[in-house]
């Protein structure tokens, strides 16, 4: 049995406004696992991996990381450790979030940035072993030609490659990706989720993903917990996940969508 | 239908609206002994009573539901227009056109406007005169004449170039977006405060004081031009910063990267274009301010305008004002050229 990285208990998270988006959710993350978080819309799968980076900050509750080199409560750390939280634990995002003007290189190089004093990172020195690091890495995602191109000249599906690539030139343990593909077209959409069950499987990097579509995670997710209102209401195989259970999680009205 | 809210902006409105109104059919019709205008608790008795007066009316009308301008102005968006009724047909429109009407006649009695002091022959003969001279300026100033110029271009130069880094490093401490958490509130709304003080005393009085302090002459008017850059560029800058996208910031934070690091990488990027942009524009209007500086002792060429406007020798003031315009004109050129090719 493999070693659980990350124990997340009785996780409560109220927004100043008053809504509660997560509603005392528990779970286990195995190592190597790709966990797969569906929901409606509003759901609090947002919120969830949020908390996990401390984007958010959770109103209750325990998240205990267990990785080989951060043993923590990422619920109560503090600034200092939050940046080595954010270190380990690397982040993608539906809107890729890369900075527009920079470039594609430059762009991953910032997933080096916690390792590297703010002088040299403000002069712009990067140590020589970053940079092959990063090239690396763009390779690994098939963009390595682009690298000297402004990171808003790249089309949505290589803009999220880059990401993919910045994550990774963290050496994170875990990765979190927040709709990493709701923003791509159907062919696309495959692609990123090619390159993600690479990094999962070849790498051996924990993955936590948040998705839209069934038929995704039925081809990519090695486990599945749903969320409802805050609140988990499924966890188990992708397989599971059957007629009555697809209605009870998105509601009596829902119907399937396909993408191939 | 649903009661009105209570609006503090709409009364405020109409109150000044109103008291004006009051006070100046007062003035108009009681013809005050004008000993009480050297009096102050008079004035401001008088002015307090119109204000007072005022919000009283407002309450009044808005009580018997009639919309003042100050209510279609800031009272409840919900209400529904007839827009079948012309101006003379509502009350807020008549408010208006009246409380216009009376702004004007003020206006006209404080201006002095006089046309028979525009008709006036003397008068007239010698504005002639002295545009002729102007018309003809003395080219044999035009050394020194630029010579000074030169001084005021990098007076105006030196004052956006000092102000550059002072800006930009205050410039992140007065965003909003950047200053969260209460202590960094504090220093945010302080920021602010202090630079809308410092803007809002004038370039020239700036240079009163510095020449007080460094002497007369050219340092003294680049002080002035650099305080006031580093406020207005601050605003200018930080109002930037408050505007880029969220995403990128996340991005970087999210790989662990230090306050530093993120301004660095995700804002900086998104903010230096217009940064560029505006600090060619300060320089842009440094210069023309540079030029009235000078007419208080802030050195370069409104220093030497003064001279020669003080001796009447309209022909020499004729040649400086040509400099003036030739350089203020290209400047002008050259920031529009340069701020097209930034966007």
């Amino acid at each position: 049995m493999s070693q659980t990285i990350l124990k997340v208990d009785h996780l409560s998270k109220i927004y100043p406004n008053g809504t509660q988006a997560l509603k005392d959710v528990s779970f286990e993350v195995k190592k190597g696992e790709f966990l797969i978080v569906i929901g409606l819309s509003g759901s609090g799968k947002s919120t969830l991996l949020r908390c996990l980076n401390r984007l958010n900050d959770p109103t209750s509750g325990t998240i205990q990381f267990n990785g080989e080199k951060l043993n923590l409560d990422i619920a109560q750390a503090k600034s200092e450790q939050i940046r080595q939280i954010r270190k380990n634990i690397g982040m993608i995002f539906q809107h890729f979030n890369l900075v527009p003007r920079k470039s594609v290189l430059t762009n991953v190089l910032t997933g080096r940035l916690a390792s590297t004093s703010t002088l040299r990172s403000f002069l712009d020195i990067w140590d020589e072993k970053d940079i092959l690091k990063a090239e690396k890495y763009l390779d690994l995602v098939g963009i390595r030609e682009k690298a000297h191109l402004r990171a808003d000249q790249l089309s949505g599906g290589q803009q999220q490659r880059v990401a993919i690539a910045r994550v990774l030139a963290q050496s994170p343990e875990l990765i979190l990706a927040d709709e990493p593909v709701a923003s791509l077209d159907p062919a696309t959409c495959h692609t990123v989720m090619d390159y993600l069950r690479k990094v999962n499987q070849e790498l051996g990097i924990t993955m936590i993903a948040n998705l839209h579509f069934l038929s995704l995670v039925r081809e990519y997710a090695s486990r599945v917990i749903a969320l409802k209102a805050g609140e988990i209401v499924f966890e188990g195989s992708p397989t599971e996940i059957n007629d009555s259970w697809f209605k009870k999680i998105y509601g009596d009205k829902a119907r399937e969508v396909h993408i191939q | 239908m649903k009661k009105q809210k209570f609006s503090l902006r709409r009364l405020i409105f109409d109150a000044a609206c109103f008291g004006f109104l009051i006070v100046s059919i007062f003035i108009f019709s009681v013809e005050p002994d004008p000993i009480h205008y050297s009096n102050l608790h008079w004035l401001l008795g008088l002015g307090l009573l119109g204000f007072v007066a005022g919000a009283i009316l407002s309450e009044l009308f808005t009580r018997f539901k009639l919309r003042t301008t100050g209510q279609v102005l800031f009272g409840s968006k919900h209400h529904l227009v007839d827009a079948s009724k012309g101006f003379f047909s509502t009350f807020s429109g008549w408010q208006l056109f009246i409380t216009l009407i009376a702004l004007f006649i003020v206006g006209v009695v404080k201006t002095r406007i006089s046309i028979l002091d525009l008709l006036d022959r003397d008068g007239f003969d010698g504005a002639t005169r002295l545009f002729y001279d102007l018309a003809h300026p003395n080219l044999n100033l035009l050394p020194r004449a630029i010579i000074n110029i030169i001084e005021t271009i990098f007076m105006a130069f030196m004052a956006t170039a000092l102000a550059i880094p002072f800006a930009f490093v205050l410039s992140f401490f007065s965003a909003r977006n950047i200053m969260r958490g209460p202590f960094a509130k504090v220093v945010y709304v302080s920021l602010r405060t202090f630079f809308n003080i410092v803007r809002s005393i004038e370039a020239l009085i700036w240079a009163i004081i510095f020449s007080v302090w460094v002497k007369i002459g050219p340092f003294a008017g680049m002080l002035a031009l650099m305080v006031h850059s580093i406020a207005s560029l601050t605003k200018q800058y930080s109002e930037m910063v408050e505007t880029v996208s969220e995403g990128p910031i996340e991005g970087v934070q999210a790989t662990g990267a230090n306050k530093i690091q993120t301004i660095w990488f995700a804002i900086v990027p998104q903010v230096l274009l217009p940064f560029i942009s505006f600090t060619v524009y300060r320089w842009d209007i440094n210069v023309r301010m540079a030029t009235i500086i000078g007419l208080v002792g802030g050195g370069g060429i409104g220093t030497l305008l003064i001279q020669y406007q003080g001796q009447a020798m309209w022909r020499e003031v004729g040649c400086i004002v040509l400099v003036i315009a030739i350089v203020v004109w290209l400047l002008d050129q050259a920031s529009t050229y340069i701020r097209e090719a930034l966007k």
